[in-house]
């Protein structure tokens, strides 16, 4: 294969934005290329570059040996189907494939024969007076395709062509797609976020990120050998964890060392392991890797997609304390003021300021009247000292009006669990009916209040509070005392399998050597 | 929905009133004259022979579509340009263009057109192109604001699509945004010609009583001589002159060819 397109450090800015941050990109005779990515990776801008619709602003592109960059778009021998089909609404199908040979000022008997052609070729024979707004979205793509080929281009543009097409008909038109290529026997290069659609028609992938190439393979090789964690997730679904490369053809994640085909890294290195869904067993309990249990079963037509928890997270109880509302109200000033009870971490309070006091007794205060104007509060008096214990707190205003809330002072009280290497603390939260009747987000809002929060024992990284558990309607609260419960996630594992198995069922799971793919940590 | 359906009434009786019945009634008056005190109405095509055989109604009806045809043709030739411009600035300022392109529409024509009266009294131009002067600053805007419309409606990606497809931007012009502009220049022609062909104040006003035109006539027999039957008949001969250019115009729109 001859080497025909190269892009050599493309560099694209708009708005003093960089788009595209130096691209260096072979691309060869009667490949099927697919530029895969999110939305503003850049991959329809590389795209528009080569077709001369925008101009780079470093770096160069280089077209059969050949500089093109100040080459117009009407004179490059590349041909596009744009996203919407951009077909002219005032010609028919005919005219509108015609359209590029009538610009080349074809004779009409040289015209007929290709147009024809090229509608066979898209299975579009005798559409051709059709009006193009009588046309399904499927065959509107077709005629698109059609008018860019007719043209014979050295290479063809595709830029997410299938993306306004229902799921059947995309799925139809992939297989098309690829059909037509192996048949005109010229490079298409496709633009797509759709995985698997990359993965169904490409010769070769290139996965782009924030304007630069993360790699660049076979749909295989992308899909089996991912180099970081970015590819591995957008390309399927999968298990991706943490591990340390202890040496050659060995690995260590989830707290056991594991055999692996991958070497070549520094001894200890921190580095991601990936394990494809598709490559975990399910064995009884006790004969795989690691036990754990059936967290949720889905059917997915044609494999189950299983859940198996290995690891418990780890769970730290609390009491929420819900008071009546206690306005106080001072009939002199016209003026009601409020405040809440709050717990507080004896470490923070060398460094408390009245503002925070405010803030976190949620103290306010505001004209009894209609208006319910929100009043300042000036004053805040306070001795709270470094030690556990229970110490009064007095907001006021400027008219005198006051208020009393009591701040708990904690130490706290840090959950452990030695055996999954996560700690977790949070405090007691005291809070008025209204407030939490009032909160949009009951979860987050409650994870705020008590200042819950988890991390690693060894990498002291935060963990995720995945859970927060509480047995009461937040619409329906009345004051008392409630459990809040926050609870780490677990370790769990995704796996498809076509082989039945029921939620709770202890299992264990298992994979070989060759299953587990180690990646370099991804920077950022 | 049959509810709604009611709604329509008072405007079919409306209709009714004000648009069919006179119709009819000039219908009536053009194949009628005043009969003698036995026969109060005698049904005659009288008025339609005096009309073609007399050489000078001819003349002011052929004079009338010519003013009409050029003053439409002026407003295509000075309006497609400026509405091209407005379509491709900016949206803000476009919506500026557009202000000014409608502003003077806001004054009374009346006010306008003895403006141009004014402007144009110590000139040595014919009475003619005074009223052609006249004709062209009044319907400009419209030409203007229908063809400004088809073509900010267009889908800029067409014009990308005829650039990848070999057209350099001449081309692209000539072959995608004039063909699908000419639903806008239609309905420009529609908002011009139709009541340029009919209309008899400014030629009044800026041709002196020289210039007589189809519209001048009829209100002349109207007005002035009281002679209600022949004044119908040239009404309704005016009538088919434009029903046929409509029906012609409406041949070019593609669009409706389409439905």
């Amino acid at each position: 294969m001859e080497k025909l397109i190269e892009f050599r450090n493309i560099v694209k800015k708009f708005d003093g934005q960089v788009v595209l941050k130096g691209i260096n990109l072979d691309i060869f005779e009667n490949e099927f290329v697919t530029l895969l990515g999110p939305s503003g990776c850049g991959k329809t801008t590389l795209l528009r570059i080569l077709g001369g619709f925008l101009e780079q602003d470093e770096g160069s592109v280089i077209f059969n040996g050949e500089e093109i960059s100040g080459v117009p778009a009407y004179k490059r021998p590349i041909n596009t189907v744009f996203q919407k089909y951009a077909l002219f609404p005032h010609l028919n199908v005919y005219e509108n494939v015609a359209f590029g040979l009538r610009i080349k000022k074809m004779s009409n008997d040289l015209i007929e024969p290709k147009v024809n052609r090229m509608l066979e070729l898209v299975g579009l024979e005798g559409f051709q007076k059709r009006k193009i707004d009588q046309l399904s979205g499927g065959q509107q793509q077709r005629v698109a395709i059609a008018r860019a080929l007719v043209n014979e281009p050295d290479v063809l543009l595709l830029d997410e062509p299938l993306s306004a097409l229902d799921a059947k008909l995309r799925k139809e038109m992939q297989q098309e797609l690829k059909r037509i290529q192996e048949e005109v026997g010229i490079t298409f290069i496709f633009v797509t976020h759709d995985q698997e659609e990359a993965l169904t028609m490409s010769d070769k992938i290139v996965v782009m990120k924030d304007g630069n190439i993360e790699q660049i393979g076979t749909p295989t090789e992308i899909y089996n050998e991912p180099v970081n964690r970015y590819v591995a997730n957008f390309i399927g679904q999968s298990n991706i964890m943490d591990g340390i490369m202890k040496k050659d053809y060995l690995v260590r994640f989830d707290d056991k060392n594991f055999e692996c085909v991958d070497h070549d890294f520094k001894k200890n290195e921190p580095v991601d392991v990936v394990i494809r869904p598709e490559d975990i067993t399910i064995k009884k309990k006790n004969q795989g890797k690691m036990n754990g249990q059936v967290i949720s079963v889905l059917f997915k037509g044609v494999h189950y997609e299983i859940i198996v928890e290995t690891k418990r997270g780890v769970a730290k109880t609390i009491h929420l304390h819900v008071l009546g509302n206690e306005d106080v109200y001072n009939e002199e000033a016209n003026e009601k003021m409020s405040a809440a009870d709050f717990s507080m971490d004896i470490e923070d309070v060398d460094s408390i300021t009245p503002q925070d006091l405010i803030l976190r007794a949620n103290a306010q205060a505001w004209k009894a009247d209609e208006s319910e104007e929100e009043i300042s509060i000036n004053e805040v008096v306070y001795d709270i000292k470094a030690e556990a214990g229970r110490y009064p707190v007095i907001f006021k205003t400027a008219n005198g009006t006051s208020i009393e809330a009591d701040v708990n002072v904690v130490k706290p009280k840090v959950i452990a669990d030695e055996k999954e290497k996560i700690g977790i603390q949070a405090f007691d939260v005291y809070k008025t009916i209204d407030e939490i009747k009032e909160s949009m987000a009951i979860s987050v809002d409650l994870k705020n209040w008590a200042d819950a929060y988890a991390w690693d024992l060894e990498t002291e990284n935060e963990v995720e509070i995945d859970d927060v558990r509480f047995e009461f309607d937040p619409m329906e609260i009345e004051e008392g005392t409630y459990e809040v419960t926050f609870v780490t996630e677990g370790r769990t594992y995704k796996i498809h399998t076509t082989d039945e198995h029921e939620e709770g069922e202890l299992v264990s799971i298992d994979f070989g050597p060759e299953d587990i793919h180690v990646m370099e940590k991804s920077v950022g | 929905m049959k509810s709604f359906r009611r709604l329509v009434y008072p405007y079919l009786v409306w209709a009714g009133l004000l648009i069919v019945l006179p119709m009819l009634i000039i219908v009536f008056y053009a194949f009628s004259t005043e009969g003698n005190s036995v026969i109060p109405v005698i049904f005659t095509f009288e008025n339609f022979a005096r009309f073609f055989s007399d050489s000078i109604f001819m003349e002011v009806l052929l004079r009338s579509v010519k003013l009409a045809f050029i003053t439409t043709v002026v407003c295509i030739l000075l309006g497609y340009p400026a509405a091209y411009f407005i379509a491709r600035l900016h949206p803000d300022k476009q919506e500026i263009m557009v202000l000014l392109v409608t502003l003077p529409q806001l004054i009374n024509m009346l006010v306008r057109t003895y403006a141009w009266r004014g402007i144009l009294l110590n000139t040595s131009f014919s009475p003619e192109l005074k009223v052609y002067i006249g004709m062209v600053y009044n319907f400009l805007p419209f030409m203007i604001l229908q063809i400004y419309t088809s073509l900010s409606k267009m889908n800029p990606d067409l014009l990308t699509a005829a650039n990848d497809l070999g057209c350099d931007e001449k081309t692209a012009f000539l072959k995608v945004t004039l063909p699908l502009s000419v639903p806008g220049i239609i309905s420009g022609i529609t908002l011009v010609f139709l009541p340029a062909v009919s209309s008899f104040f400014i030629p009044k006003l800026l041709g002196g009583g020289s210039y007589v035109l189809v519209g001048n006539l009829i209100e002349n027999y109207f007005v002035t001589t009281g002679d209600w039957n022949f004044g119908s008949a040239v009404s309704l001969i005016m009538t088919i002159v434009i029903l046929i250019s409509m029906y012609f115009t409406k041949k070019f729109d593609y669009d409706k060819e389409a439905i």
